[in-house]
């Protein structure tokens, strides 16, 4: 990409977050400063609990109330934004829209004529993968088919920055390689701005331009990992020697922090 | 041998033994009735009661008996259908009360209102209006307490969709919550029907009033026995295909969600 | 720049107890209202402490207590009756998958008809005392209970089952340790259903036609137009539904893991 050199799509500036209980404050996340190029792809990496989701909702408007400020393009915002597109962890394809009509929903929401949105729709269900399947409702296909629903779905909006939080998570590890290969193609393809939430390592690694790993609670960015392997990737790399180096680096700095996690969860569980 | 015809007699399938019990019990009741075991005046046997049903078809009036039954179901039910799921909104939408009011609601959909009719004929007297009061009463608790379960069981994650597109709180409401939450008043409003019905042909047959219930009532009345055994069966099997009508009805509407 | 949000409840005027007791006083202001208005015949809409009084006054009459000895005892024979048999009916139809396939959408289809117009052959079978009324309670708590048997039966968790094999349970055992624990819910359930059944098919058929009962009463009261009177045995009738109800919950312990709640209705899958 040429064009790697410009100003920052996404810019987060000490954005922080605390939630007030009944049982107090509880600092999700300490000021995080940020900057993301077009067409980057870049994964959060964390123990549960690390605030990651939190940061993730703050980009993409779900969360209004925060400390600090999220840019697009130079410009502040606040509250959910067409350029920022977002895919979630739980299932979330309409069950009662065929795969077609999912991936037409915020174009018909957006008052887009039918035959612009349908035109478009198939050829975002092609770049996942789903042609021939317009007509199928999400009952009748597989997880990782309704996840690609939604993914093109969160495209049909032309986002300048996709936000994918861990989407694959409810996927057999088999389903979840390949369609992390997928996304890869599509993010190539579209030059497509990408911020991903992890919690696999090796998908991390596969997936990003940077790696970035969340201390636990409260959530501040501790180290920032290049990945330096060449592009294109796939996930048939990583059998390789650099990819395992990576891979055990990120988790030498994971280690302490997900054990931290664990005991924390043990000790409200206990 | 006997494991052979055991196992011969194992693989009828079921509908087919389903329908030679019936078979067997209408025969064993014909013999019953017609050798004089049973009183075949109180009892009468299913030929004479097929007779009996021929006749109130010609000359009794069953099938207008059904349409006003059905009538009034409906009307009892479209009311309970629009008390009901405003009621169920209301809950939803305004937590505090839902928290206040939903178990009162959940009781009053297992009491027994019906036996209030003695109230309601008194304020509306012995008419038809009676009947649809009735029918509406028992079906409004049933139908407000589905169409809350189900927009409170919208996913989260459905809703937070609609933000991140950009939904207006009207687009909100009826691209995802209601489309989410229809297949729960649907069930709601298939179980509404039911309790009207059976509420409407219960106070038919105690004030005389109105379709089938009052056919039978008469009947009783009348000891025209093949005729009244005719109209019972004929409720029950009306009853039966209508639940089995909107059971498959329901659950091909639902077949994809 | 203060971040904040606040999880929990904000303190609103509005809260669960106030809204309770708004709501009970606005349903007696409306009843009284209503009464007072003219929009129906005098007398139509007693005033609640004229219903009070009228309950009174039952209380202390001998009257009273026999035709609510009648009732009970129908209710409680049809209860006791359905409930046995139908949950022999409900074991039968859930342990045996065979038995289940043929005769269960028997149960199934004519649990939801309208019970009442069996009456007529009722009445012609066991007379218009307190055996029709005992004969269509038990008809109508039959069907709830063996529908909730045998589905609980049925959803006992297989995995459960195999976990007891892998422990070589007896059969007795099985029964005793996973079986009748994971019908605990399903029994409430039938139970709760069939009680309000049956008092709905005993009243009706009292209503219908009777010599005895509360259903009698009320109709009796109908009949002279003494409508405080007849609200008050309607009163009475829903405190004996509901206490009822409140011992099946104490006994049958509740709610337990595979309880689908106070929403679980009659028909509902």
């Amino acid at each position: 990409m040429a064009d790697v050199k410009q100003a920052p799509v996404l810019r987060l500036k000490d954005v922080a977050k605390t939630f007030v209980t009944p049982h107090g404050n509880v600092r999700a996340v300490e000021p995080v400063t940020l900057d993301i190029r077009q067409g980057e792809f870049i994964s959060i990496i964390g123990p549960s609990g690390c605030g990651k989701s939190t940061l993730m909702n703050i980009v993409g408007g779900l969360i209004e109330d925060y400390e600090g400020s999220v840019e697009v393009d130079g410009i502040q915002v606040r509250g959910c934004h067409k350029e920022v597109g977002m895919v979630f962890q739980e299932e979330s394809a309409f069950p009662w829209r065929t795969a077609l009509n999912n991936v037409t929903f915020p174009m018909e929401a957006a008052g887009i004529t039918k035959e612009e949105r349908v035109q478009r729709a198939m050829e975002l269900l092609h770049l996942v993968g789903l042609d021939g399947f317009e007509n199928r409702f999400p009952a009748e296909l597989s997880g990782g088919m309704r996840q690609r629903i939604a993914i093109a779905r969160t495209l049909a909006f032309r986002p300048r920055i996709l936000l994918m939080d861990e989407p694959f998570a409810a996927l057999d590890e088999q389903t979840r390689l390949l369609l992390g290969d997928k996304v890869l193609q599509i993010q190539q393809e579209l030059n497509q701005t990408t911020m991903l939430i992890t919690h696999n390592i090796a998908e991390a690694v596969q997936l990003s331009d940077r790696v970035l790993i969340m201390s636990f609670r409260p959530g501040r960015i501790k180290r920032v990992v290049e990945i330096d392997l060449p592009h294109p990737r796939s996930s048939k790399m990583m059998g390789g020697e650099r990819f395992g180096q990576l891979v055990a680096a990120i988790w030498e700095d994971l280690r302490e922090e997900a054990s931290k996690g664990l005991q924390e969860l043990e000790r409200v569980r206990g | 041998m006997a494991r052979t015809m055991a196992s011969t007699r194992l693989t009828l399938p079921p509908l087919l033994i389903r329908f030679l019990v019936i078979a067997g019990l209408v025969g064993l009741w014909e013999i019953a009735s017609g050798s004089g075991w049973i009183n075949a005046f109180t009892a009468p046997a299913p030929s004479s009661v097929w007779k009996g049903f021929e006749k109130i078809v010609a000359e009794g009036g069953l099938g207008e008996a059904m349409a006003i039954t059905f009538a009034t179901a409906l009307m009892s039910a479209a009311i309970g259908a629009v008390f009901g799921i405003a009621s169920g909104y209301i809950l939803h939408i305004w937590k505090a009360a839902g928290e206040a009011y939903t178990s009162w609601l959940a009781a009053l959909a297992s009491a027994p209102l019906v036996l209030l009719y003695p109230l309601f004929l008194v304020i509306f007297g012995r008419n038809m209006w009676t009947i649809v009061a009735m029918g509406a009463l028992g079906c409004t608790p049933p139908i407000a307490l589905k169409a809350k379960e189900g927009l409170d069981g919208v996913k989260p994650v459905l809703l937070n969709v609609g933000r991140t597109f950009n939904l207006t709180p009207k687009q909100q409401f009826w691209m995802i919550m209601f489309p989410a939450s229809l297949p729960s008043i649907f069930t709601g409003i298939r179980i509404g029907l039911l309790f009207a019905i059976i509420n409407v042909v219960g106070v038919e047959f105690l004030v005389n009033v109105g379709g089938l219930g009052q056919l039978i009532a008469n009947l009783g009345d009348r000891f025209d026995y093949p005729q009244m055994y005719a109209g019972i069966f004929f409720v029950i099997l009306v009853s039966v295909a209508f639940f089995w009508i909107t059971e498959k009805l329901e659950k091909w509407l639902l077949s994809n969600t | 720049m203060a971040a904040v949000e606040y999880i929990g409840r904000k303190t609103a005027f509005w809260t669960v107890g106030r809204l309770r007791i708004a709501g009970v006083i606005a349903a007696l202001a409306v009843w009284e209202l209503a009464g007072l208005s003219g929009l129906f015949f005098n007398d139509v809409l007693p005033s609640a402490f004229r219903i009070l009084r009228a309950m009174g006054q039952l209380l202390v009459s001998r009257e009273f207590y026999e035709h609510l000895g009648v009732t009970v005892f129908e209710v409680l024979t049809s209860f006791v009756l359905g409930a046995v048999t139908g949950t022999a009916a409900g074991l039968a139809l859930g342990i045996s998958r065979r038995a289940g396939d043929i005769f269960e959408p028997f149960i199934h289809y004519l649990a939801p008809t309208p019970k009442i117009v069996f009456l007529p052959i009722l009445l012609v079978l066991f007379g218009v005392g307190m055996g029709s009324k005992i004969a269509l309670g038990s008809i109508s708590c039959f069907f709830p209970m063996a529908l909730n048997i045998a589905a609980g039966v049925r959803e006992v968790s297989p995995t459960l089952l195999r976990v007891g094999r892998t422990f070589s349970l007896t059969r007795s055992q099985t029964i005793r340790m996973i079986y009748l624990p994971a019908l605990i819910p399903a029994v409430a359930t039938g139970l709760r259903i069939g009680l309000a059944v049956s008092i709905v098919g005993c009243l009706l058929s009292e209503y219908k036609l009777a010599r005895a009962g509360m259903g009698f009463l009320a109709g009796q009261y109908g009949d002279k137009f003494a409508i405080a009177h007849m609200l008050a045995v309607l009163i009475f009738i829903f405190i004996l539904a509901s206490l009822g109800n409140a011992v099946i919950a104490r006994f049958v312990r509740l709610p337990g893991p595979g309880d689908r709640g106070s929403v679980r209705l009659a028909f509902d899958k």
